[in-house]
């Protein structure tokens, strides 16, 4: 398998360790590493669990590696990050892939290396163009972005890059126009990109469609992208090469394009951070869309970008009582979707708790994820 | 659930023992905040091991918060050393089922 240096791909990367869990993204993969993009350090030889992915291009694909270099931030382009090396022999034994496919790991990555090394197909040029929706108030970034697929795609008319300044005409156009891609800056004049991303998310039509959000916004924006739907979060500046390269490989990939069902979308509040991973990793599993907050001005945040089908609210937590959100929620702001309390108090005190708050019920933490799922399944899914 | 359960119980398991170490200090300090505190961070392991399918340590973990919650009103030093041992038995717990199930290392 030929060793990538120079054909750099961005895909999503999701690092975990025993104590957390950090989405980012990754580029620089080679068939035995990945550079990811973080503010995440850890002592060098630390064992991580990583998974990569990015829609169309890249299915889930689990991996155990060890951090093997740590960089600092240095000039534009330059984001600091780690370099993780891969368990070579889960590698080369070929783990089944998150999927659960059997398709080894070792050849889902040398066959993605292999393409991204290679020179760029016909299927780019044919058929209709790759269509791009750029959603950016700065006309700095539009031009960028235009004079760079100019050079990276050499056949003019290959890419198709349509563009809007801000939400509302970037809906507009999403109404009318189908996109291989859509790129959108989180800070928009009006309704910032996370509203955008997640009102994206929730249509039945373009659900599906790859989204990566860019900004200047650091962490708080990252986070705020990636918990509405978008597929990655890219920091500014941008390097604009390595995003061309996933583009690339999704204009390639256009064939693979099909609409999913409409996902419902649960809203998860709670003040601890593993509940949260564990409980969004249970749910996506079940095939809904998920959003998390871990304290009020979060979850409100989410609240109103995401649209949620359904809230599941945590019952004691530092900033407030979960049944005291519920609360308000119906009362103060006329939620009418369904809001489940989750809690490891008792059954009978979770019960009381629930109907003064007047939520559609309660899950006791202690019957497990299986009964979790049940009960939202059970709310969301009922004819 | 068995993905889960083997992706997120390393996780847990440290967590686990940072809650319970906590705890351990904050019912030695006895004072009205670290006891809040003990319970609140008991009151959060039971709900993370709940949700992890852990039932076994479910009970205990609400045991060790309840009788946290029992130090608010003039505790004894034999009520302190009760929980104490109780918060042993439950790290006990943990480390046992870290071990059976994937020999997790939790060192």
């Amino acid at each position: 398998m030929a060793l990538l240096n120079s054909g750099r791909l961005i895909v999503r990367a999701e690092i975990s360790t025993e104590n957390e869990t950090v989405v980012s993204c990754a580029y620089d993969l080679t068939s035995t590493s990945v550079f990811v993009v973080t503010e995440w350090h850890a002592a060098v030889g630390t064992p991580v669990r990583l998974r990569l992915s990015f829609p169309r291009i890249l299915e889930p694909t689990n991996l155990t590696a060890r951090v093997g270099d740590i960089r600092l931030p240095g000039e534009p382009g330059e984001p600091g990050g780690v370099r993780l090396v891969f368990d070579t022999e889960q590698v080369a034994a070929g783990a089944a892939s998150a999927a659960g496919d059997g398709e080894p790991v070792a050849q889902r990555l040398e066959s993605l290396l292999d393409r991204v090394a290679s020179p760029i197909p016909n299927a780019v040029t044919e058929d209709r163009p790759c269509r791009v929706l750029l959603v950016d108030d700065s006309l700095l970034t539009r031009d960028m972005f235009a004079y760079g697929t100019s050079k990276f795609f050499e056949r003019p008319g290959a890419l198709a890059i349509d563009h809007a300044e801000d939400a509302e005409h970037a809906w507009g156009k999403l109404a009318s126009s189908t996109y291989d891609l859509v790129i959108i800056d989180y800070f928009l004049p009006s309704e910032d990109g996370a509203s955008l991303i997640a009102r994206l998310r929730r249509d039945r039509r373009l659900a599906d469609t790859p989204v990566v959000a860019i900004s200047v916004g650091g962490r708080d924006a990252r986070e705020a992208t990636l918990s509405a739907g978008a597929d990655l979060f890219v920091d500014k500046p941008l390097v604009f090469r390595d995003l061309f390269n996933t583009l690339r490989m999704l204009a390639e990939h256009r064939e693979y394009a099909r609409p999913t069902p409409d996902r419902k979308a649960i809203l998860v509040f709670d003040d601890s951070p593993f509940a949260l991973a564990l409980t969004r990793a249970a749910l996506e599993k079940a095939g809904f869309k998920v959003a998390i907050a871990d304290d009020l001005s979060s979850f409100e945040r989410q609240r109103v970008a995401f649209d949620p089908d359904l809230i599941l609210v945590d019952v004691q937590m530092p900033e407030a009582f979960g049944d005291d959100v519920a609360s308000t929620l119906r009362g103060w702001h006329g939620v009418q979707v369904p809001i489940l309390l989750v809690s490891s108090l008792d059954q009978s005190e979770l019960a009381r708790r629930a109907q003064r708050a007047q939520a559609s019920g309660y899950v006791c933490k202690g019957a497990g994820m299986p009964e979790l799922v049940r009960r939202c399944r059970e709310l969301l899914e009922a004819p | 659930m068995d993905d889960l359960l083997a992706r997120f119980l390393p996780q847990f398991v440290t967590l686990a023992k940072t809650r319970i170490t906590v705890a351990i200090t904050g019912v030695g300090q006895r004072d009205a905040a670290s006891v809040q505190k003990t319970v609140r961070e008991l009151h959060t392991l039971a709900g993370e091991a709940g949700l992890l399918g852990l039932s076994q340590v479910v009970p205990l973990a609400r045991d060790c918060e309840q009788k946290a919650k029992n130090l608010h009103s003039s505790p004894t030093s034999t009520d302190v050393d009760v929980l104490v041992a109780a918060l042993h038995e439950l790290e006990q717990l943990i480390e046992g089922i870290s071990q059976r199930m994937g020999g997790a290392n939790t060192s």
